[in-house]
């Protein structure tokens, strides 16, 4: 792969993000990407988005200290009206 | 807090309720995260929960003592929360081509992307844009938004996600990147400062 354009490189991100792509082939990938702002900039808030999404579930977690108390009376109800094996 | 999952695990597959009560208080609440980000839904969450324990604690012979409880119960809730899904009447699916990038013939992009103005840590800090994060994520069409969900939140390993949702694992690697690009394009405008 001699060069790429645009849409090469944005079908083929997610292997260069995740670092899946032969050295040849990356290395042609981060010439466009030193040749063209657009690219530079989707690569850069694709990599956001990806932390985004992480972040947010982290945050999701952290905030989670409580289960609702029905939640566990019901669980607890529903095992030990189970009959024992 | 759980310091010894097997002296745990040994209490609970003794029967002792004391046990399976302190697993449930510990788990609870990490579980009802999980099972709400896949079902978004409060009332099937707990469902998927209450039917996540019940299923370990009928499981609780299989449990492979090299596993973590918090790992194998996560595994399960995945499971419970994912056929619960299943059985959920489905949303019309729609199609996700509109949320992907367009490019002119010549392969260049047709509209040229612009920098976000703030990074993503920065932008985690304030509880409204988280809000808004996820309400992007929602609008995602179902079945890319659960591929999202299961691999870059929940991080499970791609053959196991493939075998969850019955998908090749090229199909899931397609999906994922079409998900990621779909949830940048929702999230564009408000990141670039248009909104």
């Amino acid at each position: 792969m001699s060069h790429v354009t645009c849409i090469e490189l944005i079908a083929f991100l997610d292997a260069y993000v995740d670092n899946e792509l032969d050295a040849e082939t990356r290395g042609t990938f981060d010439l466009h990407l030193l040749v063209c702002p657009s690219c530079r900039a989707y690569l850069a808030s694709y990599r956001e988005t990806i932390e985004l999404v992480r972040g947010v579930a982290e945050q999701e977690e952290e905030l989670a200290h409580d289960a609702p108390r029905e939640l566990i009376e019901a669980v607890l109800t529903s095992k030990s009206s189970r009959p024992k094996s | 807090m759980l310091v010894d999952d097997g002296n745990l695990i040994e209490r609970l597959r003794m029967g002792d309720d004391v046990a399976f009560a302190e697993l449930v208080e510990h788990h609870a609440a990490p579980l009802l995260a999980v099972t709400r980000r896949i079902l978004r839904d409060e009332e099937d969450a707990r469902d998927a929960v209450q039917e996540a324990f019940v299923a370990a604690f009928r499981g609780i012979g299989e449990f492979q003592s090299e596993s973590r409880v918090s790992t194998w119960l996560h595994r399960i809730a995945v499971n419970c929360a994912l056929m619960k899904l299943r059985g959920l009447e489905r949303r019309r699916e729609q199609d996700v081509d509109a949320l992907l990038p367009p490019f002119q013939p010549d392969g260049h992009q047709r509209h040229s992307s612009v920098a976000w103005l703030e990074t993503a840590e920065d932008i985690l800090h304030r509880e409204q844009s988280c809000a808004l994060v996820r309400q992007c994520i929602d609008q995602l069409p179902e079945s890319y938004r659960i591929v999202l969900v299961l691999r870059d939140i929940e991080q499970l390993p791609p053959d196991v996600v493939a075998e969850k949702l019955q998908i090749t694992r090229d199909n899931l690697k397609v999906k994922l990147h079409r998900a990621r690009q779909a949830l940048r394009t929702l999230l564009d405008p408000h990141m670039r400062g248009a909104s």
